[in-house]
């Protein structure tokens, strides 16, 4: 619509008695459509009813952005147009600093790895925290709240089992269906108990255990403390002379413990089950048969690395969650973010420390 | 004698500066109204007086003490001393209402028979007309009731200093009375010291005996609550005789 008005006399146009957004939206239309040199004198004469679309609109003709000029603009128009306050002349840009694209994207990664790099060493110091906490209310049974690690227990073991012994079962399935098709290719049926009784005890149990912890405990733990600490009741914590890290998270991290070693067992029972009953309907193995082959190859060492491992994951679930849910904003948004990082964090951690583990253990 | 003294005192988030350079005192015993529009950093200076965020500049004294952030010895001072009563009231939603108020209480003191705690949560209760919903979990609770629950709380321990960040806001005015009422009881009753934050024009009429002005990231006003009236300052007067803004 820029050019110079024609030399031709300005076409009228009369806006409606009713110009709200709708109307304004089919004037600009209609101007649009006109010869970019058309020259156009907009009457609002008519115009009575009107909101503030229509007051822009009078800005907008009259700032010369349009060849086009306001006319008529009186009686409750002009009135609401004065005291329409006009938004101000944006700011000009500050200009980038001269070390070009690549010096901008260098700048931008060595912020955001320093900002990693504080929120490790804030991390680190949590867990470093939280093990003194520990100690300390062990020595001394108190600041933490009485009955609160029961209530985390129940939520953490009792409302877990059911979910993670079904899962596990099910990958206890899926691989012993995956192994035996090979396993049968070499004529090698039988170490199909090696297999699944290894990979159970000492991998996919407290791999798959710790994710499921980290989805359901970690999110629901983040979630939590994120909302107290929004709802300012974190702050009341402290002013009322408690440490919110010992009394909100040693109950959680004592639980996280105790009720590991049975959800474990329960989880390496599921899954062993799974395999077997895939080896009975595969090649007819009996059970017994079964157990006395896996026995042969796993003893209690792997058992209890596989304990190990899922306690270490565990606490990297809580001691994450916690972090999220402490350290997060003041504003309601944050929460969702918080969680949903948790949980990233959460399975990142496991995944590293699994992987340190498999150079610790073989 | 002020028992909360601040030497040019600097507090704000971060690196953002919110006030500056506040030189003030609290004086024992009565009731210092700190108002100002909303954003005015009110809330952010009481967060500071009450250990929760470290100054940026200068400091203040909690009795002459001087407080050191740095140090837990120092913030738990002050805890033990404080008692804080939250714009939302802050109580523990997992908990009724007379488990928070026995919060602090079992926690200080942990070798109290549980016989004890439970009748001071009723005496506390029945302070602020709430032993009725002992019981009741803060969900369960009007706003009004939450933030008198919540002032139970924070007396739990006998503080000598109660913040109240805006106890009225968000409440009829009769629940806001009664409210002040709760608050003018406990001076003239137990001699505490009280700091409250608020913009209610009444609230301040009825319990300010001093009031700190904080407008422009600065103290604009420190004096007796009498002396608003004749205080010849433009912002003043738009504020309190609502005048209408220049």
């Amino acid at each position: 619509m820029s050019g110079t008005p024609s030399a031709a006399p300005p076409e009228r146009v009369l806006l409606p008695k009713r110009l709200r957004a709708a109307e304004v939206v089919d004037a600009l239309a209609d101007l649009r459509r006109r010869p970019e040199n058309a020259s156009v004198v907009l009457d609002f004469g008519q115009v009575e009813e009107f909101d503030s679309a229509a007051l822009a609109f009078v800005g907008y003709v009259r700032s010369r952005r349009l060849p086009v000029v306001a006319a008529n603009v009186g009686g409750a128009l002009a009135r609401a147009e004065e005291s329409f306050v006009r938004r101000p002349p944006a700011e000009p840009v500050p200009a980038p600093p001269e070390d070009g694209r690549a010096g901008r994207f260098a700048r931008a990664c060595a912020d955001r790895f320093l900002d990693r790099v504080r929120a490790l060493g804030r991390f680190l110091a949590m867990l470093g925290d939280e093990a003194y906490h520990i100690g300390g209310y062990l020595r001394t049974r108190r600041g933490v709240y009485p009955g609160e690690t029961w209530n985390q227990m129940f939520f953490m073991g009792y409302q877990s089992y059911p979910i993670v012994c079904l899962l596990l079962f099910l990958v206890g399935v899926t691989i012993s269906i995956t192994s035996a098709e090979q396993l049968r290719v070499f004529g090698a049926d039988a170490y199909i108990a090696d297999i699944i009784g290894y990979a159970m005890l000492r991998e996919l149990v407290p791999l798959m255990t710790g994710v499921i912890l980290a989805g359901k405990v970690g999110a629901a733990v983040t979630a939590e403390l994120a909302s107290m600490t929004v709802l300012e009741e974190v702050d009341a914590l402290r002013t009322m002379g408690l440490v919110p890290e010992k009394f909100l998270m040693v109950p959680r991290l004592l639980a996280i413990t105790l009720v590991v070693p049975l959800l474990v067992a329960m989880a390496d029972v599921a899954g062993i089950l799974g395999g077997m009953i895939v080896a009975r309907v595969t090649f007819g193995m009996l059970p017994a048969a079964f157990l006395e082959q896996m026995t042969n190859t796993v003893d209690w060492v792997d058992f209890a690395w596989g304990l190990a491992k899922t306690v270490v994951f565990g606490w990297a679930v809580v001691v994450g969650a916690g972090f999220k849910g402490l350290t997060v904003g003041r504003s309601a948004e944050e929460v969702g973010r918080a969680t949903t990082e948790s949980v990233v964090l959460s399975i990142t951690m496991i995944i590293v420390l699994d992987c340190v583990f498999a150079f610790i253990i073989y | 004698m002020d028992i909360i003294s601040g030497r040019g005192l600097s507090v704000g988030y971060g690196k953002t500066e919110v006030l500056r350079d506040l030189t003030f005192g609290v004086p024992e015993g009565r009731i210092t109204v700190v108002l100002g529009v909303s954003g005015s950093g009110k809330s952010t200076l009481l967060k500071t007086l009450a250990g929760l965020l470290p100054p940026l500049g200068g400091g203040f004294a909690f009795d002459g003490a001087p407080v050191d952030y740095r140090s837990e010895a120092s913030l738990a001072l002050v805890y033990r001393r404080i008692g804080v009563l939250y714009q939302g009231g802050a109580l523990l939603n997992g908990l009724t209402l007379a488990e928070n108020v026995a919060l602090p209480i079992r926690m200080h003191f942990p070798d109290l028979p549980e016989d004890m705690v439970l009748d001071m949560v009723h005496a506390g209760l029945a302070q602020v007309e709430m032993a009725d919903a002992a019981s009741k979990y803060p969900a369960e609770l009007s706003g009004g009731m939450r933030k008198r629950g919540a002032l139970a709380r924070a007396l739990a321990l006998d503080p000598d200093v109660v913040f109240c960040d805006e106890p009225s806001s968000g409440l009829d005015p009769i629940t806001s009375s009664r409210l002040d009422g709760l608050l003018l009881r406990l001076k003239e009753t137990f001699g505490m010291t009280l700091v409250v934050v608020t913009h209610e024009l009444r609230s301040i009429e009825r319990v300010a005996d001093r009031v700190l002005v904080l407008h422009d990231g600065r103290l604009h006003f420190d004096d007796e609550a009498s002396a608003l009236a004749g205080a010849d300052d433009a912002f003043i007067r738009t504020f309190f005789l609502k005048e209408s803004a220049p």
